[in-house]
């Protein structure tokens, strides 16, 4: 209590400094006037007195600084000093602290700002209530099986298993997507929806901003006629009209009352969220009952539900994992012929959002994480140069008595000021940076938009700028204060002194700099060549001219097979008529445009040994002429002709890699094969198409078969994609497609309008994000490692001024000065450069995963870099060159 | 060791200013300074200064209090006191002081232990 009653005091002693000052000097003069008069009783004399009196009260100096820093709090106290101190010093050279500051600024707001993407995207909680409990649980391929993708989607039996027997969920939703078109109330339109089970908004925890959800008995097949708006419908199409509860609207040509509407920004789930084997839309706009029947399995009903769930507070995504790992042993005892068709793999959500973002994100944290290392060395740089100008000052102070850790923690002030400014200009960087980020970024990059300047990243910001202010401040301040005492004070010394150790260290910095840019720039260099050989690769189709757009049939309206071949038909016809396009054609999906099914084969020349290692294939759609329109070429045996119909023999046509996979050696044609399921025929291989790129440029394309959509598929045909190749250009034509669909069905809004150019371009965005980023900051590396350069070598240069003078008074030539110079330079860079090499080759293969057609260690990059750093380098040996070179001996010689 | 043998220094010279006080009640610093010399048997030989920097940490720990006043001689000088914590402090540190050297002096007693 005592001590805390004193420090409290302490803190009050810290005001009223002069007060104390004076009180204490009256109370110092009235001792030694007690103690004078004392002595001159004694008998002393009046000047003995005083002198025997001040020699035995001690240095009233010292004792005096001694009350002080009882009476206050000395740290403090000589912390404001320094910070004062340090203002002084940094205001006499605006020049020095403006590119201090500034290219601290550059290290500090792009660390930042790269940070607060990592923080939207991998740190911050996500916007759903206790979401560490939200999973997913995906089924996952039997080992061995390849089919490009590893999360699966459940089948309806296996569902209905889950959510009856789970005791790890507190809530289970199945869901899939699926598109309506909203007639009826304005133009018709086509609309993203979710058809979702009673248990997906409970698991997901968030509530609506109007009305409610659906309850599980909306969730039945035959009274799941209600549905959930997304907000930005709401606002769009009603108008955002709080009366739309209980409303009827026009689905597919069904009625549906609305039940509620979701608060803005939730449009979950995002197609860029979800797994690669399910076609999702970029956001829901509306939520429908998924209404499973609860009968018996149909034979070869497809497995198309993504399920989400919820587990119970303070069960562990680990419990539930076990619980699904058992459950599916039981499914698997329930249905022994699926099997290994029953694991699953349980993603938390937070993971499932990230996606695939996570590790190009580390790689751009760590490129700017080296820009920043290269800004702090610069910094450094510029600071052991002042810090030698203050040598005298410093070695007179510290022969006075002043404490030399004192001294450099006042060093170390004036760095952490200048980092701080650089700190607080780096933040308004920042939110620059982030508000075009959000703008210019890939639409691919999760949460995006959520990215802010919130606590976590001003705290980073703060902590980047505290640990640059120790990092580059800490070595000039030791190196400064070094004490070579009679060096220093000499007159006649020389006035640009310094040891050697100062100068390697500053050589140092520079070739660390020049490593650390060298391996920022080949990284680049390697992205960018990603990047075109990506772009510059086959994807089995010619894009350019291509129109596509989906076409979605409400099912109330065309009831049978006849109706809906009898609709596309019709349109093929039209539109093949128009006078722009060249060629029309029907799929499932195009290229680029989302996944397609997949099943296992029935191939009776070659039964399966092993009945888990079925041969598998991706299974689509397509019209007569589609190929023709998306450009793929037919290698061998005919395209699809109008008189291959239901009633006619069943065809197929494969791509390429089916035939070399199943048929090796053979020739496919006139072969059989089929889905597995005995209800769908095996049909004759007709024809071979090159393989084509589904999903991204890079894929191996994986076996594919291609069915006539007029004979038996199971796939729905209610919705296809179109392509139109044109003659002109292709957004042009889109105008007369519309009108063309809307005169054999004027119901019938058309879809994802988008030239295939487009797709594929949407398909390499991540990879131009980053290739755009890592250039960005090599660029920045390079502009500060050769400023950097350009001071360490003038600087050098200045200081061998007296040198330089007596080689051209012997004789020197200009030139060998020029070479001189370029020489230090050229050497401390190739020292760089090579550093930076074995650093490269070191690292290799973390970059390999981000690489296409192009090795990490591609020799002719690592030249290319290697050249081009010298010859920056060199660039920036220049003006310190033609100075020296321009020295008039005369003046050098007398230059101190 | 220098360092603690302050601490120590620091704790006994309080304990002193304290008992002088209780002694001669109200006193200046120079006074105090003085009769602590005297009652060391002038075998402390301190800077007076010294004594000031204690005098403070013991007015901020509560245990005297300052006020100026006039000496004998008319002199103007900033007299301390006892207040009544500092009274029951310096009881109960004579007694922790008396127990320590009791406990102290018979380890060193010619009665304990062996040799010499």
């Amino acid at each position: 209590m005592r001590s805390l009653r004193a420090f409290l005091l302490r803190i009050a002693g810290l005001f009223g400094g002069r007060r104390h000052d004076r009180e204490l000097t009256e109370e110092f003069e009235s001792h030694l006037e007690l103690h004078i008069e004392d002595n001159l009783r004694d008998g002393m004399s009046p000047v003995e007195a005083r002198r025997q009196a001040v020699l035995k009260f001690g240095g009233m100096e010292a004792a005096k600084a001694s009350c002080r820093d009882r009476r206050g709090l000395p740290f403090l106290e000589t912390l404001t000093q320094d910070i004062r101190f340090a203002l002084r010093i940094l205001r006499k050279n605006p020049g020095f602290v403006a590119i201090a500051v500034l290219t601290l600024a550059l290290g500090i707001g792009a660390s930042t700002a790269v940070f607060s993407l990592v923080n939207a995207v991998l740190l911050k909680p996500l916007p759903y209530p206790n979401s560490g409990q939200i999973v997913f649980p995906w089924r996952q391929a039997p080992p061995g099986l390849n089919l490009g993708y590893n999360d699966l989607p459940w089948g309806r039996i296996e569902f209905l298993f889950l959510s009856r027997e789970s005791q790890t969920f507190e809530a289970l939703g199945a869901f899939k997507s699926d598109s309506f078109n909203l007639t009826g109330s304005g133009d018709p339109a086509r609309l993203d929806g979710l058809r979702a089970s009673a248990g997906f908004f409970p698991a997901l925890g968030v509530s609506p901003l109007l009305g409610r959800t659906f309850t599980a008995d909306e969730d039945q097949p035959g009274h799941e006629h209600s549905v959930v708006l997304g907000y930005q419908l709401w606002r769009d199409r009603f108008g955002g009209d709080p009366a739309i509860l209980g409303r009827s609207l026009e689905l597919n040509g069904d009625a549906y009352t609305v039940l509620g509407v979701m608060p803005a920004g939730f449009v979950f789930p995002r197609a860029q969220e979800m797994p690669g084997s399910f076609t999702f839309a970029r956001e829901v706009q509306l939520w429908i009952p998924l209404a499973l029947s609860r009968g018996a399995l149909i034979p070869a009903e497809p497995s198309e539900l993504a399920v989400v769930g919820r587990l119970k507070a303070g069960i562990a995504v680990a419990q539930g994992q076990a619980e699904m790992d058992v459950l599916g042993q039981r499914l698997q005892a329930q249905f022994p012929q699926a099997k290994g068709w029953f694991t699953s793999r349980v993603t938390p959500m937070a993971r499932q959002l990230a996606g695939e973002t996570r590790r190009p994100l580390l790689l751009i944290l760590g490129a700017v994480g080296i820009v920043l290392l290269i800004a702090c060395s610069n910094v450094a740089s510029l600071l052991l140069t002042r810090s030698l100008g203050r040598k005298r000052e410093f070695t007179l102070r510290a022969a006075l008595g002043a404490d030399k850790r004192r001294l450099i923690r006042q060093l170390l002030t004036e760095s952490l000021l200048l980092a701080s400014f650089g700190g607080l200009l780096g933040t308004l960087l920042t939110a620059a940076a982030i508000h075009f980020m959000k703008i210019l970024g890939p639409a691919s990059i999760p949460r995006l938009s959520e990215t802010t300047l919130d606590f976590r990243v001003l705290g980073f910001a703060l902590g980047v700028s505290l640990f640059s202010g120790v990092c580059f401040g800490l070595a000039p301040a030791i190196a400064g204060t070094r004490e070579n005492l009679i060096e220093s004070l000499k007159e006649g010394g020389p006035r640009s002194g310094e040891s050697q150790a100062t100068t390697k260290l500053r050589n140092a910095l520079l070739v660390s700099e020049v490593a650390l840019a060298f391996v920022l720039v080949i990284a680049a260099g390697l992205l960018a060549q990603t990047f075109f050989h990506l772009l510059s690769v086959d994807p089995g189709f010619h894009p350019a001219h291509v129109l596509t757009f989906e076409l979605s049939l409400p099912a109330s309206k065309y009831t049978n097979q006849d109706q809906i071949v009898g609709l596309y038909q019709s349109a093929l016809q039209k539109l093949r008529a128009l006078p722009g396009v060249e060629s029309a054609g029907i799929t499932e999906t195009v290229p680029m445009g989302g996944a397609t099914e997949s099943t296992a084969l029935r191939i009776p020349a070659h039964p399966a040994a092993d009945p888990n290692d079925r041969p598998y294939s991706n299974y689509t759609m397509a019209s007569p002429g589609y190929f023709v329109a998306v450009g793929t070429p037919l290698l061998r045996g005919r395209d699809f002709l109008e008189s291959d119909t239901a009633d006619s023999m069943p065809v197929t046509i494969i791509n390429s890699a089916m035939a070399k996979k199943y048929w090796p050696g053979e020739d496919p044609i006139g072969k059989q094969v089929g889905p597995l399921s005995r209800l769908y025929p095996v049909a004759t291989v007709i024809g071979i198409v090159a393989d084509t790129k589904r999903l991204s440029l890079r894929e191996e394309p994986p076996p594919e078969m291609y069915v006539p959509y007029t004979q038996k598929v199971w796939p729905s045909l209610l919705t296809m994609d179109v392509v139109l190749r044109t003659k002109v250009d292709p957004v042009s034509a889109a105008a007369a497609a519309r009108e063309t669909i809307h005169s054999v069905d004027p119901d019938l809004p058309l879809a994802n309008i988008a030239t295939l150019e487009t797709l594929v371009d949407g398909s390499m965005t991540q990879q131009r994000f980053a290739m755009f980023v890592l250039g960005a900051f090599g660029a920045l590396a390079l502009l500060l490692a050769s400023i950097g350069m350009y001071g360490v070598i003038s600087y050098s240069t200045m200081q061998r001024t007296q040198e330089i003078g007596i080689r051209m008074a012997l004789g020197a030539q200009r030139r060998s000065v020029v070479a001189m110079v370029l020489g230090h330079g050229g050497r401390l860079a190739s020292l760089g450069i090579a550093i930076g090499l074995i650093a490269a080759l070191a690292m290799g293969h973390t970059m390999a995963s981000f690489l296409y057609g192009v090795r990490p260690t591609d020799p002719l990059t690592l030249a290319a870099v290697s050249l081009l750093l010298l010859t920056v380098a060199l660039v920036a040996c220049y003006v310190p060159a033609r100075r020296a070179m321009r020295t008039d001996p005369v003046i050098a010689l007398r230059y101190e | 060791m220098a360092r603690s043998k302050n601490d120590v220094w620091q704790g006994t010279l309080a304990l002193m200013i304290l008992k002088t006080l209780e002694a001669l009640g109200p006193l200046h610093g120079y006074g105090i300074a003085r009769r602590i010399e005297q009652t060391s048997g002038n075998r402390l030989a301190v800077n007076y200064g010294t004594i000031y920097p204690a005098l403070i940490k013991l007015e901020q720990e509560g245990y005297i209090a300052s006020e100026w006043g006039q000496s004998n001689n008319n002199r103007r000088a900033k007299y301390y006191k006892l207040t009544r914590a500092g009274t029951k402090q310096v009881q109960k540190e004579a007694r922790d002081w008396e127990q320590a050297t009791a406990i102290v002096a018979r380890f060193l007693s010619p009665e304990s232990g062996s040799s010499s």
